[in-house]
């Protein structure tokens, strides 16, 4: 409840009438577990203030637990069509992709990733902010070595580092992109500066269970580790609610 | 001296306490000295298409074991698929080697500028006792009948089974029950002339849900030599990429029910009605799949009485699909057969780009182990994936039904030079032993047949590889284990026995195995039912249920034997083929 009492006190302060009147019934239909009611409701809040990160995220985790993935999709092409400047809108038009990749077949993960690559480097054309670049970042570690794709991914994840770095107020999700840095690493065949940069983030946020679980390991366990942690079908977590919340 | 030599690793191998902590290998690759070596080669086209289908038709490479001549020795069929290829019947000489009588025999020309062969089914459709063979290829799938003394004829037009298809894969089993072997056939691609097509549509329209393939056509034994497609009136109306069948009796309720794994989308489970249809009963047994299924197994991994099913798809860095392991769980209350994939809990879901899998059991514990071979094409240092990807992730998305919109392979590889992977059954759970056993060669694998080629006892394997030489593994494992096979005989059954269940209660554990017609991918394995039995010298009980649904048992039956056993007839008798033969 205090979660949702904070949602609604930051689209209040944050958003126009509308969308606040709008975002406040999504809420009370999701507490409700009427997610499908609280569907064209977070759209109504998201065609008011499209750049929204609580309506989005807690949209599309109504579109998760509802499975509306394709809904989804075609409401983000239409918002972003009628607001081409919303760079958040772009970044969830991507991740409205990402949350469908589990429920889809090996094939059918690519093509959706692919897309999600695309909206993400849009929102960054946008506007250069931590979390676009750390999604798209990390987005290019689950690509198959064969496509080469990770050094943009490690290009990136430096930048939403150096972002992070700069910022004096350090919020958690920030060690995300110290850990997906790490990864990218790694999967370039750095290893030292992996190690280097998940125990920087060690340092700057102790106790990170995915910095430990990796400092711990090495070798073919650490390679077996990571590649597990890549799997496209495991759920990857969008929920963006860490960035607004803490 | 054949007579002696058998009978000296006949009892080499049945002497003594089982091994324990043996860490040497199990098999010998014996390809060479066998005489069975000679090449697979794929077929190369010559149409518009052909730089394409290279990489969708890296096919073929089969073999089917089965005693064609009656010598007490299990023979060879194994198939090539070139254009000027010939495939090869193996004669058993009974000492490792093998003489390729395929010429003489009347069965070697498979393949023309029309027809290439895809797979090979043994299968005693008249009830004669004699082996017959059926050649499934893209293009005029062929019937031969053995007619004894070394030859076959070709019956197909007489038997009704004259007609184009794109076959890859065939199994046989008494579907109605009514006394003979039925013939279900499964095609890749839709019957059109793949060698010169008339329209470049004719690929998958999708990765994961295409219904446009070649799916599975039910011919019916009528008996007096004659098969009638009854695919609607069974009640079966598939269209998907089929590669392969595997049928069992999964609900064990009397008759067999048929899995058919399919290329670029959805396996299908047949259940039998017992009525002479069949319902389609994917969705609540194993639910709808996007994989690429490329064999079906069955076989009781965990000895509880109920027959699992192992079918292998694709699983590598680009596309981690996993092979499922469907744990049989049965048959609830209310009727309800379901199953649970078990395969990651048990270490059988990767095995890179699978194809053939069998279940055997190469060390006579007592639990079946798991032999899969894998790798698409191993060609040039290049991946193929990056062209397919471009193609899928073009925008707008392109038609991929047509032939034209796919990249042309070149010489680059696509999950070539895989290791093969033997999962030893540790009662249960599984451990990975290929490399231990020399079996973890990188050829391109696709058939796998088992068959205990020297009569010791011990399970042999023979696996086709495409585009390459098959390879023959002697197993050598130490002596200890004890072992019993049976060779079943059908009177009111089928004369081959297929469907018929062996129920072997030794040493405190009770083991079901079945004779089958042919599952597996490009793989017939021996009829015979072969049971591990580890320290138990004795089989306390044996329970066969025919496919008639005549029930037999037997008890205190002594291990370390090959027995004969015939429907309604007396206690199985030892059979030693050397003997026989004299």
């Amino acid at each position: 409840m205090r979660r949702f009492r904070t949602l609604l006190l930051l689209a209040a302060c944050a958003a126009p009438a509308l969308h606040a009147a709008a975002f406040d019934d999504a809420i009370k239909a999701v507490a409700a577990h009427q997610d499908a009611a609280a569907l064209p409701l977070f759209e109504a809040a998201l065609n008011a203030e499209p750049d929204s990160l609580p309506a989005s995220n807690e949209y599309r985790k109504a579109v998760i637990r509802t499975q509306e993935y394709d809904r989804a999709v075609g409401f983000y092409e239409k918002l972003t069509a009628a607001h081409p400047d919303a760079a958040f809108a772009w970044l969830n038009f991507g991740y409205a992709y990402v949350d469908k990749i589990p429920a889809a077949g090996s094939i059918t993960q690519m093509i959706l990733a692919n897309k999600a690559l695309t909206n993400f480097s849009k929102s960054i054309e946008r506007r250069k902010s931590w979390i676009a670049l750390y999604t798209r970042g990390n987005s290019y570690l689950y690509w198959p070595k064969v496509f080469g794709r990770a050094p943009l991914g490690v290009a990136d994840l430096e930048q939403a580092v150096a972002i992070a770095r700069a910022e004096p107020r350090k919020i958690k999700v920030y060690v995300r992109s110290w850990v997906a840095l790490g990864d990218g690493y790694w999967k370039t065949g750095q290893s030292e500066k992996a190690k280097a940069t998940w125990g920087e983030g060690q340092q700057l946020f102790p106790g990170d269970p995915q910095l430990q679980a990796r400092l711990a390991r090495d070798g073919e366990e650490l390679e077996k580790y990571l590649y597990d942690q890549l799997d496209p079908n495991k759920r990857v977590d969008t929920n963006l609610a860490p960035l607004y919340e803490e | 001296m054949r007579l002696l030599a058998v009978a000296l690793i006949a009892a080499g191998a049945a002497a003594g306490p089982p091994e324990r902590g043996f860490e040497g290998r199990f098999f010998e690759d014996i390809t060479v000295r066998a005489g069975v070596a000679a090449k697979h080669s794929n077929r190369a086209f010559h149409n518009p298409y052909a730089e394409v289908m290279a990489g969708y038709t890296a096919l073929g490479a089969a073999v089917a074991v089965a005693d064609f001549d009656g010598d007490g020795f299990e023979d060879l069929f194994v198939t090539d698929s070139a254009e000027t290829g010939k495939n090869h019947l193996y004669r058993n000489n009974g000492d490792l080697t093998f003489t390729d009588v395929a010429g003489k025999a009347g069965v070697a020309g498979g393949n023309d500028a029309a027809d290439a062969t895809a797979d090979a089914l043994w299968l005693d459709y008249d009830n004669d006792g004699r082996p017959d063979l059926f050649v499934a290829r893209f293009g005029h799938s062929r019937l031969f009948h053995n007619q004894g003394g070394g030859r076959f004829e070709d019956v197909t037009r007489r038997a009704g089974l004259d007609r184009y298809a794109n076959a890859i894969t065939t199994v046989a089993f008494d579907y109605d029950r009514d006394g003979d072997l039925d013939l279900f056939v499964g095609s890749y691609f839709q019957p059109i002339d793949i060698f010169k097509p008339k329209t470049p549509r004719f690929f998958p329209e999708s990765f994961e849900t295409a219904n446009n393939g070649g799916g599975l056509t039910l011919w019916r034994n009528e008996g007096g030599g004659q098969f009638k497609d009854v695919t609607r009136e069974a009640g079966i109306d598939l269209a998907g990429w089929t590669l392969d069948l595997g049928h069992a009796d999964a609900d064990n309720d009397g008759d067999d029910d048929l899995y058919v794994a399919c290329d670029f989308g959805t396996d299908r489970f047949l259940l039998n009605n017992g009525d002479g249809t069949f319902r389609d009963a994917t969705r609540e047994t194993v639910g709808i799949d996007t994989k690429k299924g490329m064999n079906a197994d069955w076989g009781d991994y965990d000895n509880d009485g109920w027959l699992d099913l192992y079918v292998t798809n694709i699983t590598t860095d680009y596309m981690r699909e996993g092979n499922f392991l469907w744990r049989n769980n049965g048959v609830d209350d209310k009727g309800t057969l379901s199953f649970s994939d078990v395969a990651r809990e048990t270490g059988t879901h990767d095995t890179g780009w699978g194809w053939g899998a069998k279940f055997f059991d190469y060390d006579d514990d007592g639990w079946l182990d798991l032999y899969v071979v894998n790798g698409w094409v191993s060609a040039g240092p290049e991946s193929y994936v990056p062209d397919i990807f471009a193609m899928i992730t073009r925008t707008p998305a392109v038609d991929f039904a047509d032939a034209r919109n796919w990249p042309p392979m070149g010489g680059k590889s696509l999950s070539g030079y895989e290791k093969k992977r033997l999962f030893h059954n540790e009662a249960g759970t599984f451990r990975e032993e290929a490399a231990r056993h020399g079996l973890d060669s990188t050829r391109d694998g696709r058939g796998i047949a088992v068959a205990d080629l020297d009569n010791d006892g011990r399970l042999d394997l023979f696996v086709a590889n495409a585009n390459a030489a098959p390879y023959l593994y002697r197993n050598v494992r130490p002596a200890g284990p004890h072992w019993a096979a049976f060779l079943l005989e059908g009177r009111k059954s089928n004369r081959d026995a297929v469907g018929a269940q062996l129920r072997v209660t030794a040493g405190g554990h009770t083991q079901l195995h079945f004779v089958d017609g042919g599952n597996g991918f490009a793989g017939q394995s021996s009829r015979r039912v072969h049971f591990g039995l580890a320290s138990a010298a004795v089989i306390d009980r044996l329970e066969v249920r025919w496919p008639s649904g005549a029930r037999q048992t037997f008890t205190h039956l002594p291990a370390d034997r090959l027995y004969r056993l015939v429907e309604a007839g007396p206690d199985p008798q030892p059979f030693t083929p050397e003997v026989r033969k004299k």
